[in-house]
């Protein structure tokens, strides 16, 4: 294993968690983790516990040496500029970030920082270092307290807010929601949990994740009969197409691993069908609706006789029952 | 506020039309005769003609006067007689620039603020007026009115009203008028003996100042009508000096709308439009009085009326708003339907936004509640029971009382209740639709079963005991603020319990009201049997008065009736009572705990209170923070026990019965999850998880008609998860063998999620088995 050569201080994940799902495209996607001070045992425990699961998380998406994680004296203002200088410089237009923030925030009701060793990040230090990386389509969640303003940093406030060229999300809906927020423990909680995964494809997108976090908050307060103190936003566009994490990549690697035969085939047959089925529906807008519906069909069809033939092949002592060719089925 | 800056307005989005339609309709809003405020011989000739019904003449002299050569303040008047109001109130305005000492000015301007329901623009002349003339009576009499239909300070009112009426050196019309409003409060308030005492000082006081009696004799006849005397004599006197005089009708009409006598309100709100077409708030009321009398065609149309001949009115600005969403808004369904007889029994009027939701449930529990009163009082209903629920609180109350900003759930106006829905309270946990639509229900049967002669209190007392009864969850709920008022003596004489409805002295005391009502019911279900309660409903139908009614059917006085319920009530609350404080303690202690994250404190201190006061079940209830603190303490069994016990004792926190109903189902106790359920429904048929399990349980128990409802509801509710919940619908389908539905809602599944592979095996065998055929 390579250690990343950016930040001294930076730590990396544990082998195990390394390189479980290969980039699918060249575009290289960097993840970012920064974890704030606590202040109180009982804060630097939860931190801890979501900046474990994000890493976890992360791995799934991307290669080893494309995670970053800062916590404790390692994360401090310099550090944290100068590896997201060395970042930006390293990466191309293509290339996608994402950054996640957690720990307390902080507002003085004209500026937001995000509370490290030392002195803190600051809003417009936030808003620096989106701007400079190369290309578009970046992400960044601050899930501290405040964290509402340092979105209106980013993307302005009320009437004047921009739809940014990244996608942002705040824990709360401006600065004036000060109290320690919920929403952290639940986004980080999505990225490991299959009933965030809406669209069952068994990766959790940025939207998937903000949906469930925001439903949990909302829960966290009814089940503790208050107010709800805090209302997350997210800005920008792109959110359902961004994936964060991959549910099962350790069972998906193993299965493609040890897959031979037949089953290694028919595991490849179904990648490309999903994929095809992916494009299928990026060009909805541009074929005939009753052409369309008949290729989804046509392409679930065998999608479903796919997954069949895999579970026999997986399980030939049960599987008993063989699935028939395809083309043997046909759409009432 | 300056002179400039007043301008009489219309409300709301209507008003840019509104002022030019009101100046050029020439319409004449209900003035007041001038009881002698004003001497002006040229302006009296016309009120005289105008208040004998000469109304040509009166019109025409007004006219004249609408010269440069009178007084702009006499303008003034007649332009408001005219119903030019804008120019009335331009004129006033001239005037008080003119002579702005003149107090007499201010005190009329304010009366054309009064006549267009600008209430505080009206206190602040008479404000001004008395500023001048700090004793000028007439000032004092429109602060009065100006305040009590503005809602100011009870005690203010009183003492101006003192100032005018218990002043015998006060001029004649104007501690007429005194007496006039208090025999409008008097009869507002049941209080007959004030009323005829106020009648009479009236009448002596009209006749020696040789003052207009019109409007004392409409209220001599709301006098004699309220207390089933003939009235029809006081009408027609009245009629004999005005014929045109449409309050000689209108005002006995809104006292019988005020008792619940809609169906003779009705009556004389139509012969008041009949004889005075221009009466705009009898064509309101009429309007108001059709919609709760179900005849909506005819209750739109006169509100439509009023609403073009006064554009002023903000009951009318509301009404019209609420029934552009009524009429545009609103699906209807009968039942049954066909009908099985000359009309369908039930009928519901649901917002089109969640009649998905509420049609099967309100049906379900409308129809229950309807056979259960049907025997129990002894009552079939003559035409159908109509239920009208609201996603707008705001929409329902005024669709009740014309006004928004009232505090009420549901109302019932004989055979058509309107009710809050679930989605109108932020948070399900306060507000148990099923409830209310269970007591509202129980209306419909006592008001009709007597007649409309019921005693308010007798009524609400039935329909709280019916939902601690028979209701979707038994068992006496009361308030601890009703409590606290047990424990200091504060519940009523039943002769006066309705006062407490109507006439509260104190901060909650309708609610008090409410629980003593349904305690007194309970009582006499305990010590005399439930057909007593019955037979005492028919015997208020005969026109019987409370303390006859109790000595015919129990055969007791009322006074001993009141010794026997106090005892009743210190033998089962008593004990209570006396522990009620340290009870209250360890609740709160319980719930200070949670907030601490003390989960064993929080234990601790609700068991204490658990034990002490077992049956309260409120969204406060101590079982909550006890469930709460075993969950936190992974006590998964003390968790399940105190939320079955809490379910058991009929508490209906939505969020802890879906709880309990999810450890009944891994418990596999399927017929307790159902149960469990079927009472979140009546709490929260909003709750996404409801229907999930509830479908889950009705497919796997071989019933997929209901689960396919079930899974149909979840679907309207645009749930996150749409893959699963297409999903759901379509082995609904599948399982009632509609491959055509259930390809239909496999199809949006795996459009959402096209690897969900549930969805794709059953497309895989709806495939095959349609390929096998």
């Amino acid at each position: 294993m390579k250690l990343p050569k950016i930040p001294d201080c930076c730590l990396c994940l544990s082998l195990a968690a390394l390189a479980l799902w290969p980039s699918l495209s060249q575009a290289a996607l960097y993840i970012s983790i920064v974890q704030g001070l606590g202040g109180q045992p009982q804060y630097d425990e939860q931190f801890n516990d979501i900046r474990k699961k994000i890493e976890t998380a992360s791995a799934t998406v991307t290669d080893a040496d494309k995670v970053f994680s800062f916590s404790g004296d390692h994360a401090t203002r310099a550090a944290l500029l100068k590896h997201f200088t060395d970042l930006g410089k390293k990466m191309t237009a293509n290339d996608r970030a994402a950054i996640y923030l957690v720990g307390h925030g902080s507002f003085d009701g004209d500026t937001y920082k995000f509370n490290i060793p030392g002195p803190d990040l600051t809003a417009q230090d936030i808003k620096g270092i989106l701007e400079h990386f190369p290309g578009r389509n970046h992400f960044i969640v601050n899930t501290s307290s405040t964290s509402g303003a340092m979105l209106e940093t980013l993307v302005g406030k009320g009437d004047k807010a921009s739809n940014p060229a990244f996608v942002v999300i705040s824990a709360t809906r401006n600065g004036n929601e000060r109290n320690a927020t919920q929403f952290g423990r639940y986004f980080a909680e999505a990225l490991h949990n299959k009933d965030a995964d809406l669209n069952k494809n068994n990766s959790i997108s940025i939207q998937e994740a903000f949906d469930y976090a925001e439903k949990q908050v909302n829960a966290h307060f009814q089940d503790e009969g208050k107010l709800s103190t805090e209302h997350a936003m997210l800005r920008g566009d792109g959110a359902a197409q961004f994936n964060l994490a991959r549910l099962n990549a350790a069972e998906q690697q193993a299965e493609l691993a040890s897959a031979t035969g037949q089953l290694a085939q028919l595991l490849k047959k179904r990648k490309d069908l999903d994929a095809e089925i992916e494009d299928l529906q990026v060009k909805r807008s541009q074929l005939n609706n009753a052409d369309y519906l008949k290729r989804f069909q046509q392409l679930i069809l065998q999608s479903a006789e796919l997954s069949e033939q895999i579970d026999a092949a997986q399980k030939p002592d049960t599987g008993k029952k063989s699935a028939p060719a395809a083309g043997g089925t046909s759409v009432p | 506020m300056c002179l400039e800056q007043r301008q009489l307005r219309g409300l709301g989005s209507l008003a840019v039309a509104t002022l030019a339609l009101a100046v050029s309709a020439g319409s004449a809003l209900a003035r007041e005769p001038l009881y002698g405020v004003l001497t002006d011989a040229a302006l009296l000739k016309c009120e005289d003609q105008f208040w004998h019904g000469r109304l040509t003449d009166a019109r025409n002299c007004y006219q004249l006067l609408q010269t440069s050569k009178t007084p702009i303040a006499i303008r003034a008047e007649a332009s408001w007689a005219l119903g030019d109001l804008q120019d009335a109130n331009s004129l006033f305005q001239q005037a008080v620039k003119a002579e702005p000492d003149n107090a007499l000015l201010r005190i009329r301007w304010g009366e054309l603020y009064l006549q267009t329901y600008q209430y505080n623009e009206a206190d602040m002349l008479f404000d001004e007026a008395l500023g001048i003339d700090s004793k000028n009576p007439w000032a004092k009499i429109g602060s009065a009115e100006a305040l009590s239909k503005g809602g100011g300070d009870p005690k203010v009112i009183n003492k101006l009203m003192e100032d005018v009426v218990d002043n015998e050196l006060t001029p004649a019309g104007v501690r007429y008028r005194g007496l006039l409003m208090l025999l409008h409060n008097a009869l507002g308030k049941d209080k007959f003996d004030e009323a005829a005492k106020a009648i009479e000082e009236a009448r002596s006081v009209a006749e020696s100042g040789k003052l207009p009696q019109l409007e004392l004799y409409a209220l001599e006849a709301a006098n004699a009508f309220m207390t089933f005397k003939p009235y029809q004599s006081y009408i027609d006197t009245a009629l004999k000096q005005d014929p045109a005089y449409g309050d000689a009708w209108a005002i006995p009409g809104r006292f019988a709308m005020m008792t619940r006598r809609y169906r003779e309100s009705g009556e004389f709100y139509e012969k008041a439009v009949e004889i005075q077409p221009d009466h705009w708030q009898a064509h309101l009321e009429l309007g108001q009085n059709f919609m709760r009398l179900n005849q909506i065609n005819a209750g739109v149309e006169h509100i439509h009326t009023s609403f073009d001949g006064d554009k002023f009115n903000p009951t009318t600005i509301n009404l019209m708003r609420m029934l552009d969403v009524f009429l545009n808004q609103t699906e209807v369904f009968s039942f049954p339907n066909p009908p099985d007889g000359p009309f369908p029994k039930l009928e519901l009027r649901l917002n089109k936004s969640e009649s998905t939701v509420m049609k099967d449930y309100v049906r379900e529990l409308a129809q229950a509640g309807m056979a259960t009163y049907q025997q129990r009082y002894r009552f079939t209903p003559k035409e159908p029971v109509v239920i009208e629920v609201y996603p707008n609180h705001e929409d329902f109350v005024v669709r009740s009382v014309g006004m928004p900003g009232v505090g009420l759930l549901g109302v019932t106006f004989g055979y058509l209740l309107a009710m809050d829905s679930p989605t109108a309270h932020a948070r399900a946990e306060s507000y148990h639709w099923g409830t209310t639509l269970w007591h509202e229900l129980a209306h419909v049967y006592t008001v009709e079963a007597s007649n409309h002669l019921v005693p308010r209190w007798y009524s609400e007392g039935i329909s709280v005991f019916e939902e601690w009864r028979t209701g979707p969850i038994p068992g006496r709920k009361i308030p601890l603020d009703v409590y606290k008022a047990m424990a200091e003596g504060k519940f009523l004489p039943v002769e006066k319990l309705d006062d407490g409805f109507m006439r509260p002295a104190y901060e909650n005391q309708v609610i008090v009201s409410y629980m003593q009502g349904g305690l007194v019911i309970d009582f006499i279900n305990t010590e005399y049997g439930f057909e007593k309660i019955v037979d005492m409903l028919e015997l208020f139908g005969k026109g019987v008065k409370l303390p006859e009614a109790i000595q015919q059917t129990l055969g007791v006085s009322v006074e001993l009736f009141n010794k026997q319920f106090k005892q009743f009530i210190d033998i089962e609350y008593g004990k209570l009572l006396k522990n009620l404080p340290g009870w209250q303690e360890d609740r709160k202690a319980a719930f200070a705990a949670l907030e601490k994250e003390d989960w064993k404190g929080a234990v601790d201190a609700a068991k204490k209170a658990v034990s002490s006061f077992p049956d309260y079940v409120e969204a406060d209830s101590a079982y909550i923070a006890l469930a709460r603190g075993y969950s936190k303490l992974e006590d998964k069994d003390n968790e399940f026990r105190t939320l079955e016990t809490f379910w058991q004792k009929g508490g209906y926190a939505s969020r802890a019965l879906l709880a309990l109903a999810r450890d009944y189902g891994e418990r596999g106790d399927s017929e307790h999850e159902f149960k469990v359920l079927k009472d979140v429904v009546w709490a929260d048929p909003f709750a996404q998880d409801l229907h999930i399990r509830l479908g889950n349980l009705y497919l796997s128990h071989n019933d997929p008609a209901r689960a396919l409802r079930e899974y149909l509801v979840l679907l309207s509710l645009n749930p996150p998860d749409k893959a699963d919940a297409n999903y759901k619908v379509a082995t609904a389908y599948k399982a009632l063998n509609d491959n055509d539905k259930t390809l239909q809602y496999l199809m949006t599944a795996l459009e959402v999620a096209p690897q969900y592979r549930p969805a794709q095996s059953l497309l895989l065998e709806l495939s095959r088995s349609t390929g096998k055929q």
